[in-house]
């Protein structure tokens, strides 16, 4: 049994920024993580791998060298293989980096192909089933359940759609599956396999180019004030005044 | 006949939940109506399931747009293998030039297969709109939730998901039903199946018609800090505590007191958004709250466009004197 598990590398959400003549620049103390929608997906694959007596788990990840320390913490969590595809433009959509994915699990034979349901940052949840389709695999979304059959080579999952209701989709492998947050707890990653992953470079390999982009970005801005958006000024207790009052005026409190 | 006039139809994908038609179906009507006005083509809806047609009936009804029910049989529940094999089936027939899914859990199934098969341009979580030159422009929300792209497409076709609650519902109008037309499609065969699954988490019943609605984020840090927030409850007389999914993935809030996409959707008079981020998957389940305060230590937090009044803090220090300052002004109810 061989797994993907497709990691993006994301800003810290709480990651300050600025926009710069309609682009975005992140500034100090901006920091990346794990998308925490593939922290679930990797868990689960490890989670798997575990339950299986031959299984190996694949962490892929699409960006530049600095995106590798996603990877070292996908090989401190317990990946056996890392692998990064390099050199997409900067932005590259969806279609891009699921052409890039599908161009090289192509040639690999994987079992299964795992990864969050969205990125955090760009909320798209469109390279996994673009991945799929361009695999011609089967997929389903927004998982919170997996059991795998394995003398059957069928996978049971549980998807979870708008209010809570819940789907239960079987799948033959090979297929892809994106995962929602909660269906685990994700590991930290080990020290001792920390250590090992800083020692082990990963496979890096030229991303394949894919269509020419169907669309373009062609602004970045802050957006519009749904609402009346009154900052309050001051310090604690002033604020804490201020709200008091408005809370009041309004009979809310 | 001018090249505006042979360009192909905005076509709008109904969704349906639970039997029916949702709520964004009709959001997406209203943009396809939009689109195809400025683009000067036709709108049209689509419905697509085992019993369609009484649901093309209503949406024809409810949108004025000339609707096509394809009858399914054996399509009893969603299934995005069965939509996208469905829809492309449809295209040389349709051969639209936008295509409207909702960005939903099942809108999000199919919809980037599609894009993919059709060799569409793709554009997701689209909030508004606007024509750049001659060429519609379409918003979205990134990094985080705290900006907004516009994004053009360059070519047609073009797949958009449209993010819940962004465009109006069609006016309750006195205009004439859109025509129905009705087509047979048999099921294609599909390699994933699908089946009822679990129920639903049950739902803390008094978040639905709770009049306040204080709301836990991930930014509250830890379990024990909840207690704040019971202290800040404790302030009004029936207000209930929620929190946002990644809460309630941590296990510090049951599911039933989620708020959110997949969780409770609420519109008390007042919401007090602790520590809330402000993804839109958390949202679109309190956006038509009647009055929202967000509480967060980022000033650049999405969640400060929503509300009414933003206040940049630390909770864990803002929260106690908050309830100190409304203690001591009087007037508590309980």
């Amino acid at each position: 049994m061989r797994i993907l598990c497709l990691v993006k590398q994301v800003s810290e959400p709480e990651s300050p920024f600025d926009l710069e003549q309609g682009s975005l620049v992140l500034r100090p103390p901006a920091r990346s993580q794990m998308n925490s929608y593939d922290e679930y997906a990797l868990e689960a694959a490890l989670t798997l791998k575990e339950s299986l007596p031959d299984c190996r788990v694949c962490a892929l990840t699409v960006g530049p060298a600095s995106c590798d320390t996603v990877l070292q913490r996908a090989m401190g969590m317990g990946a056996d293989q890392v692998v990064r595809l390099d050199g997409l433009d900067d932005g590259a959509g969806p279609l891009a980096v699921a052409s890039a994915v599908a161009a090289w699990a192509k040639e690999q034979a994987f079992d299964l192909i795992l990864t969050g349901v969205m990125s955090q940052d760009a909320m798209q949840g469109a390279v996994g089933p673009m991945c799929a389709e361009l695999l011609g695999l089967p997929w389903t979304s927004s998982v919170v359940e997996l059991a795998l059959d394995q003398e059957q080579r069928v996978l049971g999952a549980q998807r979870e759609m708008e209010g809570g209701r819940r789907q239960q989709v079987e799948l033959p492998l090979p297929c892809m599956v994106s995962l929602n947050s909660g269906i685990n707890r994700p590991r930290y990653p080990t020290l001792s396999l920390l250590l090992k992953a800083k020692k082990t470079p990963p496979q890096v390999v030229e991303a394949a180019r894919g269509p020419q982009p169907r669309e373009r970005v062609i602004r970045v801005s802050l957006p519009g004030k749904k609402r009346a958006g009154l900052v309050l000024p001051g310090d604690t207790a002033t604020k804490a005044q201020r709200l008091v009052a408005i809370l009041r005026e309004r009979a809310l409190l | 006949m001018s090249a505006a006039q042979a360009m192909g139809p905005v076509v709008a994908v109904a969704e349906l939940a639970e039997g029916g038609l949702a709520p964004v179906s009709l959001e997406l009507a209203s943009l396809a109506r939009e689109l195809a006005g400025a683009l000067g083509c036709q709108a049209k809806l689509v419905v697509l399931g085992e019993g369609a047609e009484p649901l093309a009936q209503e949406a024809a009804r409810l949108s004025g747009l000339a609707v096509i029910g394809v009858e399914v049989t054996g399509l009893e529940m969603f299934s995005g293998e069965a939509h996208c094999r469905l829809l492309a089936d449809l295209w040389p027939q349709l051969n639209p030039s936008y295509v409207l899914a909702a960005h939903t859990t099942s809108g999000l199934d199919w919809a980037p297969g599609l894009a993919v098969l059709l060799e569409a341009a793709y554009i997701s979580g689209v909030e508004s709109w606007r024509m750049e030159a001659d060429t519609p422009c379409f918003g979205r929300a990134a990094q985080h939730g705290k900006v907004v792209e516009e994004i053009e497409p360059l070519q047609e076709p073009v797949v958009l998901t449209v993010q819940p609650g962004s465009f109006p519902q069609p006016e309750a109008t006195t205009a004439e039903p859109g025509r129905v037309e009705l087509l047979t499609r048999e099921l294609p065969p599909c390699r994933s199946k699908v089946s009822p699954g679990a129920e639903a988490p049950s739902r803390d019943a008094a978040l639905a018609s709770a009049s306040v609605v204080v709301a836990a984020g991930r930014g509250i840090g830890k379990q024990a800090n909840l207690e704040l927030l019971r202290d800040l409850a404790g302030l009004f007389s029936s207000a209930v505590l929620a929190g946002s999914r990644p809460v309630c993935d941590l296990g510090w809030l049951g599911y039933g007191q989620q708020v959110g996409q997949t969780g409770a959707t609420v519109s008390p008079r007042l919401y007090l958004a602790c520590g809330i981020s402000g993804a839109r998957q958390h949202t679109v389940g309190m956006q038509a709250s009647g009055f929202i305060v967000a509480i967060n230590s980022d000033p650049q937090a999405a969640i400060f466009n929503l509300a009414d009044v933003c206040v940049v803090e630390d909770l864990l220090g803002f929260i106690p004197v908050l309830v100190e300052q409304a203690g001591a002004s009087g007037n508590k109810l309980t």
